[in-house]
């Protein structure tokens, strides 16, 4: 058998697998989206451009957008910062850096359910370790509208810190003593350090990991359905819940299904233009 | 030669597959005939229901009922009845339903046309707020189990105390909080709780306000807020209650439960919640034992007092049963004058016909039936549309808005009705 | 170096703080349900195993996690096994479009689950695989996979060529090269995918609570967020099902460590 058949063969299950479960659906939701369907009552018709001429003006759709932007740029931000900060704090260990590494991915690896369990427990009025440490103030985080979002993100951040700390730890441990020592005979120190040294390494991975977080945080969808639901009142309704309450409560399949289309034309956008960057960074370094 | 992992990967594949389909419910084919009951756990002192399947197994030897739960939340069990009834065959044959389902199921093909097994005169033996809702088409689908109102619960002591009547008007029950908190000095009392959780409670709260400015959420042609300025004051209203402090802000995340006990714990004046309160209320330890009232509900300036809603379960069997006769009869028993009386003295229920509320021995047990018969035919049954639910989980959004203070009465009005529209097109035929 | 020590020392009581609220929620699982509700003390007088009893005996847990294992353990033999074969038909063999392929799966490791839900919810419906593990399985191995190849694709590239003309040499063909020189080579990276995978698997949610219906067919994540409580939310039984829920998590992350950190490291770092 000459290579090239074999290699199809070898590829074929794989490609089949993902042709009618990923590909085919993604082509099928677009599809969907173009049509009211409601399959409890056999309702199948063309809609057009319907739902989205409807979405543009929907103030559900706006308000959850909006959210869904609110959640990405804060968590992100707040991710690689506190992961950068974790790294550097990491980075001069020598003992127990198993263990270390251990309790960091903990909080990666853990479900996502069991983490909004997790915090809805911490953030209980009554029964919750925030409030206690707080001295017993009675404090809403999950109930108060204004509060609710700022909780969540908090939720998240401690969840995928971990990713990006280990990425840029990884990174830092490759990074000479010698670069550092000259550094230091230089006369520059600490954040002069930083800047000239450790910044300039470290940046495309942070890149790297504001990529995959970005496109996460835009996806996200486990833990605001399971810690709030997107309440209250719609404060952490992200597309992705609005697309899963359309879909499954009020049974609307094609218009969940533009909710949807949407999230991905988003995602696969933001993918595109970060990859963009990063070839570039990479083609002028 | 496929290599060796490839080839065990393969072969633990066929054998998951073999397990997976034998994974799947395979209901039992030989034995006695076995019915599945599906329903959710009935609150109160005791559950009548088991008692109640054996009288019917020992009627009906070779019959086996099973009896399964049902997750206390009604949104889940309605998620839990569509993912399994569009499925094809689902592992039940009679059904508990929430009255408001009845319409979707029965526009489904997903339950039975009991008009051929169910004579008139025992379709009129109950209340016709209960079967209005079952009815789909001039046909009867679904058979009234027990019956719900919403009702007013106040603490009669603490209106006697100061001279007070039960509220006929909300502006009154206000006047009477506030003299009440004013007198009593205790930080503690509550004035007026109620449910205001984004879920299914939460609507009903809001339809009752509705019904008590006078107006209604779909007029007849299905249009959504016929009247908006009464539908407006209403809303606002509600939002007062928050913002006044006559209701503590935690109702909008209140629920049947999490209101119910402050009160039983003698923590507020006034609750709005359902008869089966009433049981728990009057239980040996309670707090609030022989100091609990009941009243309709108040009205606001366009409307009548009482407009409570209407609801309670109800009984389908599934078109698609194995033995639709014999889950007919299993339904026809249950829902029967027997059985009714059984469960209204076992638990925290109430019958859904009205010959019983006048039934001696039932009224020994709970002199407060009598004064039930009236707030039930008062009462208003939820819109009667298959679409309900799509509906309502559609609006329950914007009222919850308003009720937490991030939306405006005519801002959430306005969205909700863009929103019920558009559901609306998709629904036309 | 007793500074060294001091500020290691440091660090990890850090950590350990950072991963308080997992050992609060253990703590919580052991704590008797007296003392719950309101918190008036950091430690329990006394600890309690009623929770776990409860989870064990009178939940759906040890169900759920029976699903689970089957399920996740499936999807990843299914992922990698598949995986390895794609991996290296793209990394060492002449497939033409070879690089739009791979493209394509870089690509389709950002599809939103969101978006291809509902087509799979209908799909599976039609099949009837509703309520199946099988559903799950081809589900989670299939978001799984692109992941996987890419990772496997770079680790088999990285062995030397020189090896496979070797053997190649001796006489022997493609598929036996591939089954008895690179994949032994690659096994660690196996290893690294399929932990990846694995905890894909264990961990996923939207496509299991969307298609099971049934009690006996959920995985542990539903059963955790689907957790009956008749009155009052149950949070030391919770707490006892989220550290259940958490076993393999955790000991994929103690005992595995570097395998889990290489796919890590692998997986962002390979552009």
């Amino acid at each position: 058998m000459s290579d090239r058949r074999l290699g199809w063969l070898l590829l074929a299950p794989a490609l089949a697998l993902l042709g009618g479960l990923t590909v085919y659906p993604a082509i099928w939701v677009i599809w969907l989206s173009l049509h009211y369907r409601i399959p409890v009552f056999s309702i199948s018709r063309w809609a057009g451009l319907a739902h989205y001429a409807f979405l543009a003006v929907d103030p559900r759709f706006w308000s959850a957008a909006g959210v869904t932007a609110v959640f990405t740029v804060a968590s992100v931000a707040l991710e690689c910062g506190l992961g950068l900060a974790m790294a550097l704090g990491l980075r001069a260990q020598r003992h127990g850096r198993r263990a270390a590494v251990a309790l960091l991915l903990l909080a990666w690896a853990l479900p996502s359910v069991v983490t909004a369990k997790m915090f809805e427990w911490l953030y209980h009025p009554a029964g919750g370790l925030v409030n206690f440490l707080l001295g017993g103030r009675p404090v809403n985080w999950l109930g108060d509208p204004a509060l609710a979002l700022p909780s969540l993100i908090a939720a998240d951040v401690w969840r995928t810190t971990p990713f990006v700390a280990l990425l840029c730890y990884a990174r830092l441990l490759t990074i000479p003593a010698e670069l550092y020592e000259a550094a230091e005979v230089d006369g520059a120190a600490g954040v002069q350090a930083f800047a000239r040294i450790t910044w300039p390494l470290v940046r495309p991975i942070l890149l790297v990991a504001l990529l995959f977080r970005t496109l996460d945080a835009l996806r996200a969808f486990d833990l605001m359905f399971v810690l709030t639901g997107g309440g209250p009142a719609g404060t952490t309704e992200t597309l992705t819940v609005y697309a899963y309450r359309a879909l499954f409560q009020t049974l609307q399949v094609g218009f969940g299904s533009a909710i949807g289309v949407v999230v991905f034309a988003l995602v696969m956008v933001v993918a595109v233009a970060y990859l963009r960057l990063i070839h570039r960074q990479e083609a002028s370094a | 030669m496929a290599p060796r992992p490839a080839r065990a990967a393969a072969a633990l594949v066929v054998l998951l597959v073999l397990l997976a389909a034998g994974c799947r419910e395979r209901p039992s084919s030989a034995g006695p005939v076995t019915l599945v009951f599906k329903h959710a756990k009935i609150l109160g002192p005791a559950d009548p229901v088991p008692g109640l399947l054996r009288r019917f197994e020992a009627e009906h030897p070779g019959v086996r009922v099973v009896s399964e739960a049902l997750t206390w939340s009604s949104d889940e069990q309605h998620q839990f009845y569509v993912i399994n009834l569009e499925g094809g065959s689902p592992p039940f044959d009679v059904m508990m339903l929430d009255v408001i389902w009845v319409p979707e199921f029965a526009r489904a093909g997903w339950i039975l046309d009991l008009t051929p097994f169910v004579p008139a005169a025992e379709r009129d033996a109950h209340f016709a707020s209960a079967i209005e809702p079952a009815m789909q088409d001039g046909r009867l689908w679904a058979l009234p189990w027990f019956m719900n109102v919403g009702l007013l619960y106040y603490r009669k002591d603490l209106l006697a105390k100061y001279g007070l009547a039960p509220p006929r008007t909300y502006d009154e029950l206000i006047r009477q909080v506030r003299l009440i908190q004013a007198g009593e000095r205790d930080r503690r009392l509550d004035g007026y709780l109620w449910q205001g959780k984004q879920y299914e409670g939460g609507m009903v709260n809001v339809l009752e306000a509705l019904w008590a400015n006078g107006t209604r959420l779909l007029d007849d042609a299905g249009r959504p807020f016929p009247e908006p300025e009464r539908a407006r004051e209403s809303l606002a209203f509600l939002r007062d209650l928050i913002v006044s402090g006559v209701s503590p802000a935690w109702v909008t995340a209140g629920d049947e439960e999490l209101t119910r006990r402050p009160f039983g714990d003698g923590r507020a004046i006034f609750l709005r919640s359902w008869p089966y309160a009433l049981d728990l209320f009057e239980l040996p330890d309670s707090r609030v034992r022989g100091r609990v009232g009941v009243a309709p509900l108040p009205s606001l300036p366009h409307g009548a007092v009482g407009a409570g809603s209407t609801g309670g379960a109800h009984l389908a069997v599934s078109a698609r049963s194995r033995h639709p006769a014999l889950a007919v009869e299993l339904m026809r028993f249950l829902t029967g004058e027997a059985a009714q009386r059984a469960m209204t003295e076992g638990a925290a229920l109430r019958p859904s016909r009205p010959a019983l509320f006048a039934d001696p021995g039932l009224i020994a047990r709970d002199p407060t039936l009598p004064a039930l018969l009236p707030l039930i035919r008062a009462g208003h049954p939820r819109p009667v549309t298959p679409y309900y639910l799509m509906l309502s989980t559609t609006l329950q959004p914007e009222f919850s808005a308003v009720l937490v203070g991030r939306k405006s009465p005519e801002r959430a009005i306005r969205d909700g009705a863009a929103q019920v529209e558009h559901l609306q097109q998709a629904l036309a035929r | 170096m007793r500074t060294g020590r001091l500020r290691d020392g440091i660090v990890l009581a850090a950590l350990v703080l950072y991963a308080m609220p997992f050992f609060w929620q253990a703590l919580t699982s052991v704590r008797p349900d007296a003392e719950l509700l309101p918190l008036s003390h950091l430690l329990p007088s006394r600890l309690t195993a009623v929770h776990y009893d409860a989870v064990l005996r009178q939940s759906l847990m040890p169900r759920a996690l029976l699903n689970s294992l089957g399920i996740a353990l499936s999807s990843t033999v299914l992922a990698v096994g598949l995986g390895a074969l794609a991996g290296y038909a793209l990394a060492r063999l002449p497939v033409p479009g070879r690089g739009v392929i791979l493209l394509g799966m870089i690509a389709a490791t950002a599809f939103p689950q969101i978006a291809t839900v509902s087509p799979l919810y209908l799909l599976m419906r039609a099949l009837g695989l509703r309520d199946t593990w099988l559903a799950l399985i081809l589900a989670n191995a299939s978001f799984a996979l692109p992941l996987v190849i890419w990772l496997l694709a770079g680790f088999i590239r990285e062995v030397p060529r020189a090896l496979e003309e070797a053997a190649a040499v001796d006489g022997a063909g493609r598929l036996a090269t591939l089954r008895f020189v690179v994949l032994p080579l690659v096994a660690p990276g196996m290893a690294s995918a399929a932990l990846l995978a694995f905890l894909f698997s264990w961990n996923e949610f939207l496509f299991a609570y969307t298609f099971t219906a049934t009690e006996a067919s959920r995985t542990v994540p539903v059963a955790l967020a689907l957790f009956p409580g008749v009155f009052e939310v149950p949070w030391g039984d919770i707490a006892a099902a989220s550290l259940l829920a958490s076993l393999p998590p955790i000991l994929i992350v103690v005992g595995f460590q570097r395998y889990l950190v290489r796919g890590l490291l692998a997986g962002a770092l390979r552009e």
